[in-house]
């Protein structure tokens, strides 16, 4: 029985803490025992030869948009689209690369956190440093992430921060900060609300490159009734006190839990409680520790990034490398989700919202030209055991009798084979 | 056909009908194909038009005849000039001749400052609210997703435009089905037979792996009976709300068995530079409802269809400094359709009584959906809103 159960935990760890294994990773990890696999996928070490090998797109300052309709503007649209492809196709490389993926994991969680869109930000560039404070503060305290948000040029100018001066407040930042980022609904009254963008007046954004100036003539520096202090607050400090109060911490391990572990149930108070250091790493720890990792209730539903990202792991796919990248945008588009374009500051949708038969359609189609285009050598050289091998492959604890079957329809015929497995309901959700 | 002869009809028809079905068909074949239970004529419709964001409702049906009107939104209050009077010194943004149009066929109701008991300012906790129909507790279940529940199931019973499922088509047994705007590309041969075995239930399966694999299946029953009609037109619309409402129109004239339509359109949170962006917004959810009746009216359906609007909330009545709006309170929600009683319903919120800098709210939005649920849908509203008993009378028979 510890086997089975063996197979699940490392399942959920190497899908939910990783982006799925990459060719015969599972059955080693499964082979090392639970303790040795969540030791190996909790590790970040300075040296990732996988991560070192994506090179840095390297974007550019664009500058200030040139006139409309004239040949340097087409040019300009270019550069920025051009950009934001090299950018989107490093992220996912990353995440496709890395042999130590949980840092990519982390800012992945927090890019749906702290969700930011290109949609209005409109520069690469910024989503880029936007992304680079993720990965820094990833699985370091929150507090140093949340302080470096307040200040980051892109959530600014997406929640029209670089509006808000002190004769005529826009409430968009200081709502979000309290409602979404750090202590949820409920926690906050409308007078915080306004007290909160009080304190956030005065950062101005450059949008080309995202760098932010404190303006003081703007800002509010008036003594500021925020949440039981009253003090004069500009955004670092303000962001310090939100983060200081309880309320804080049982937020932010919540989201930890809704992401990592179940969106149908409460984070354990334990895990609160020893999150009052504001340590992500430790908290994370003990998400991957707890024993709710082998509850059989705990299933979740791989977003269409993160089933793509496991795709091209077992697939041996570097994204960049495929051989229209256009494609790939388009089915992830096509999908629900775009990296760097979330639907809203509420950030991505989760579970039922991704199994839809729209998304069936998308995920076969994409799945068929993802196959054409993959190392398919782990289900050629398949053992006598078919099942087992494809669940090996791509990380899966146990097939359904539903699905050997379909499996047994498709023998000998590999890319066939790997196609269902990849659509199989036992891979699109992480059991 | 009844649902357990329609599973049936697709087990033996298999990929070959399928793709029988995609041939030199004219319009009535289609009808005809299309589904294996048409659609009764005179069945009612009801199309849900989500507007993600909160339109600002004081510059969609606009107080101008009211000094604080300007008064409150330097900038950003449309003129007298950029307003179509209709009644009550209300007017609407000049964008929307279409709704205009409606109104003065008697098919529009505009229900004045719709929300819930102390709005909340949250997108989401208010978009929430809004499409479960339950302001005071939390709860995961759309209302059409409760009313689907109480539905036989399938999966073309109620369909969502888009690819990710919208919550408030989610019940607590049963989901909407999502169709993909890019029209269907449908597997055959020992693809097609192979991946519905995927869609086979598995006693093993927890919840989320039976509704991965049960939206294959409702894939296929849906692409069955779809693809024809979408392969024969392609969509050709000016914006994403048209091309959502050009398929639908197509879908409802093929008398496919839906009786519930989801369409969504984002854009309406206004911060910033507000005025000619959501003048645009409004003047594409008129134009692209208008243009759907229309549509209707050339076919035997037009009476059956009802059209409501509506969004998370309106925006503050005092502009911001950023040209824009803050979060709002209440709005206003349009109805529209043959059957609908043109008009207004309830008060407009004074502009001079405001509570807490917000409009007040003169009408609940749990009026409007019970009288969609009781005399669009034909079910008793308090099985899906528990305890609310009363309704807005703006359908006819």
């Amino acid at each position: 029985m510890r086997a089975v159960h063996d197979r699940l935990v490392i399942s959920r760890l190497v899908h939910r803490f990783s982006f799925g294994p990459k060719p015969g990773q599972y059955e080693y990890l499964v082979r090392e025992g639970v303790t040795t696999a969540r030791n190996r996928l909790l590790r970040t070490p300075a040296h990732d030869a996988g991560l070192a090998s994506v090179v840095d797109p390297g974007l550019v300052d664009l500058g200030p948009f040139p006139p409309s309709k004239s040949t340097a503007r087409a040019i300009f649209q270019q550069a920025l689209s051009q950009q934001f492809s090299a950018m989107t196709l490093w992220w996912l490389d990353r995440m496709v690369l890395a042999d130590y993926p949980l840092i990519e994991r982390m800012t992945w969680f927090w890019h749906g956190h702290w969700a930011t869109s290109i949609s209005k930000v409109v520069y690469p560039l910024p989503m880029k440093v936007q992304n680079e404070t993720m990965r820094l503060y990833g699985l370091g305290s929150f507090a140093g992430l949340a302080r470096a948000m307040v200040v980051d040029g892109a959530l600014i100018y997406w929640l029209d921060g670089q509006l808000n001066v002190a004769q005529a407040p826009n409430e968009n930042l200081g709502r979000e900060f309290m409602e979404l980022f750090t202590l949820g609904v409920g926690n906050y009254s409308e007078d915080d609300v306004k007290a909160v963008a009080a304190a956030f007046t005065g950062y101005r954004v450059t949008t080309s490159n995202g760098l932010v100036t404190f303006q003081p003539s703007v800002h509010d520096y008036s003594p500021l009734a925020i949440l039981g202090a009253t003090a004069p607050f500009v955004a670092p400090s303000l962001s310090d006190y939100v983060v200081s109060l309880d309320a804080n911490a049982a937020f932010v391990a919540q989201r930890l839990w809704f992401r990592f572990v179940s969106t149908t149930t409460s984070v354990p108070t334990t895990l609160v409680k020893g999150f009052a250091n504001r340590d992500v790493r430790s908290l994370v720890e003990a998400i991957a520790r707890h024993p709710a990792m082998k509850d059989p209730r705990h299933a979740q539903a791989k977003s269409p990034v993160e089933w793509f990202v496991s795709a091209c792991r077992a697939l041996q796919i570097t994204p960049s490398n495929l051989p229209s990248t256009v494609t790939v945008a388009n089915y992830l588009s096509l999908m629900g989700q775009v990296p760097f374009a979330p639907p809203s500051v509420g950030g991505w949708p989760y579970d039922e919202a991704w199994l839809t038969a729209a998304s069936f359609q998308y995920r076969l189609a994409f799945a068929t030209y993802l196959v054409k285009n993959g190392d398919l050598s782990p289900v050629v050289n398949a053992s006598n055991d078919v099942n087992r091998s494809l669940a090996n492959w791509l990380g899966v604890a146990k097939w359904s009798p539903r699905t050997t079957q379909a499996f047994s329809e498709a023998q000998g015929d590999p890319a066939r084979l790997a196609l269902l497995a990849l659509c199989a309901p036992e891979y699109v959700v992480n059991a | 056909m009844g649902d357990v002869s329609r599973r049936r009809f697709l087990q033996y028809s298999g990929a070959s009908a399928l793709a029988a079905m995609t041939t030199n068909l004219t319009m009535q074949d289609v009808a005809r194909a299309a589904s294996a239970s048409p659609l009764p004529l005179g069945t009612p419709i009801l199309v849900v038009v989500t507007l993600y964001g909160g339109n600002d409702g004081l510059n969609t049906v606009v107080p101008y005849a009211d000094p604080i009107y300007s008064s409150s939104r330097p900038g950003i209050s449309l003129s007298d000039a950029q307003v179509i009077p209709l009644a009550r010194g209300l007017a609407l943004n000049s964008s929307m001749t279409g709704f205009k149009s409606l109104w003065d066929q008697n098919r529009l109701a505009i229900v004045l400052g719709a929300s819930y008991p102390q709005p909340n300012h949250s997108h989401f906790t208010s978009m929430a609210i809004w499409q479960t129909a339950s302001p005071n507790k939390q709860i995961s279940s759309g209302w059409i997703g409760r009313w689907l529940d109480g539905q036989p199931r399938d999966p073309m019973r109620a369909i969502g435009m888009g690819s990710v499922l919208t919550p408030l088509l989610a019940g607590e047994h049963r989901v909407a089905s999502m169709l993909p705007l890019g029209g269907l590309v449908v597997p055959t041969g020992t693809l097609a037979t192979q991946t519905q075995q995927l869609a086979m239930v598995s006693p093993t399966d927890s919840v989320l792996a039976a509704d991965a694999s049960a939206s294959i299946g409702d894939f296929y029953q849906v692409a069955a009976t779809v693809q024809p009609v979408l392969k024969s037109q392609a969509p050709n619309a000016p914006n994403a709300l048209a091309q959502q409402l050009d398929v639908v129109a197509n879908l409802i004239a093929a008398n496919v068995p839906t009786r519930v339509w989801s369409v969504t359109l984002g854009g309406f949170d206004t911060h910033a530079d507000e005025l000619r962006a959501q003048s645009q917004l409004v003047g594409s959810v008129s134009d692209a409802v208008t243009n759907f009746l229309t549509k209707m009216d050339a076919t035997a359906r037009a009476r059956d269809v009802v059209v409501l609007v509506y969004s998370e909330f309106g925006r503050r009545v005092q502009a911001n400094a950023s040209l824009g709006t803050d979060h709002g309170t209440s709005g206003p929600v349009f109805i529209a359709g043959h059957r609908v009683a043109g008009g207004f319903y309830g008060e407009q919120p004074s502009l001079s009584q405001l509570v807490s800098g917000d409009l007040a709210v003169t009408s609940d939005f749990r009026d409007v959906y019970a009288s969609m649920l009781q005399d669009v849908l034909g079910t008793d509203a308090t099985q899906i809103m528990p305890g609310w008993t009363t309704k807005l009378n703006l359908i006819t028979p």
